[in-house]
């Protein structure tokens, strides 16, 4: 059995945008078949900042600190639909790293 | 889908966002869905966290805070004048010019999903988010959330 990727969800409660992006990634993973590659954890930025490196893919709907800022993927466009396909792309790319 | 006739206020005259955020928070205050010190917990995220979304043709935003200043469940609902200024989510510069704004009073993740999950549905949709931003009353308001299911 290989290795699951880890996705982490954050916004800045870890209660409402996340909830929101985490279902709309679930379905998206579904359709690419990806659902069986990727896991998905939900948080708080706060919670997370020093064990982002745990993770293989982050999205976050907010604003993080500088130093973890590279590692992140912003998921803002799931909340507007604007944007979409080239953050999937990002994150697809993390996915297949 | 629905939201408490008590938690609309349509066409809202205010100067600012602290000014919306007020007065939706102290409808979900007095009627005990919050608990005392929620304003100032929102105002207070807005800074750090901000949730404005660069929706067209105006701009929506979705301001709250952490679960534990919540005892029920709610989404109140404004629809503004003049558009305020909040900032953009994910960014601490870009302002956004908001005409909708959907405060949400959530104590766990799952409470409201589908709601939420609509709301971010209308937000897509330009003409939907338009007619938010002109409802005349709570009818109105919840026919636009029939229409979408």
């Amino acid at each position: 059995m290989h290795k699951m990727k880890k996705l982490l969800i954050m916004c800045g409660t870890g209660i409402a945008t996340s909830t929101v992006v985490k279902g709309k990634v679930e379905e998206w993973l579904k359709e690419n078949n990806l659902n069986q590659e990727v896991k998905i954890y939900q948080s708080k930025v706060s919670d997370e900042i020093n064990r982002i490196d745990e993770y293989d893919v982050v999205l976050s709907t907010t604003l993080v600190p500088d130093k973890i800022k590279d590692k992140v993927i912003n998921g803002v466009p799931l909340l507007t639909g604007i944007g979409i396909e080239s953050m999937y792309e990002k994150v697809l790319a993390e996915i297949k790293r | 889908m629905k939201i408490d006739e008590e938690l609309v206020a349509i066409d809202l005259e205010v100067n600012s966002k602290e000014e919306v955020l007020s007065i939706l928070g102290n409808q979900l205050q007095e009627k005990g869905f919050v608990k005392e010190g929620f304003i100032e917990s929102v105002l207070k995220r807005e800074q750090s966290y901000p949730t404005g979304l660069p929706t067209e043709p105006f701009g929506v935003a979705i301001p709250h805070t952490d679960g534990d200043m919540v005892h029920v469940s709610k989404i109140a609902f404004a629809s503004l004048k003049n558009p305020v200024k909040f900032f953009a989510m994910g960014s601490s510069d870009v302002t956004i010019e908001v005409k909708v704004v959907f405060m949400l009073a959530l104590k766990n993740p799952a409470d409201q999903l589908e709601m939420l999950q609509k709301l971010v549905g209308l937000f897509q949709e330009p003409e939907m988010v338009a007619k938010l931003a002109r409802t005349k009353d709570i009818n109105d308001l919840n026919k636009l959330f029939k229409a979408e299911e």
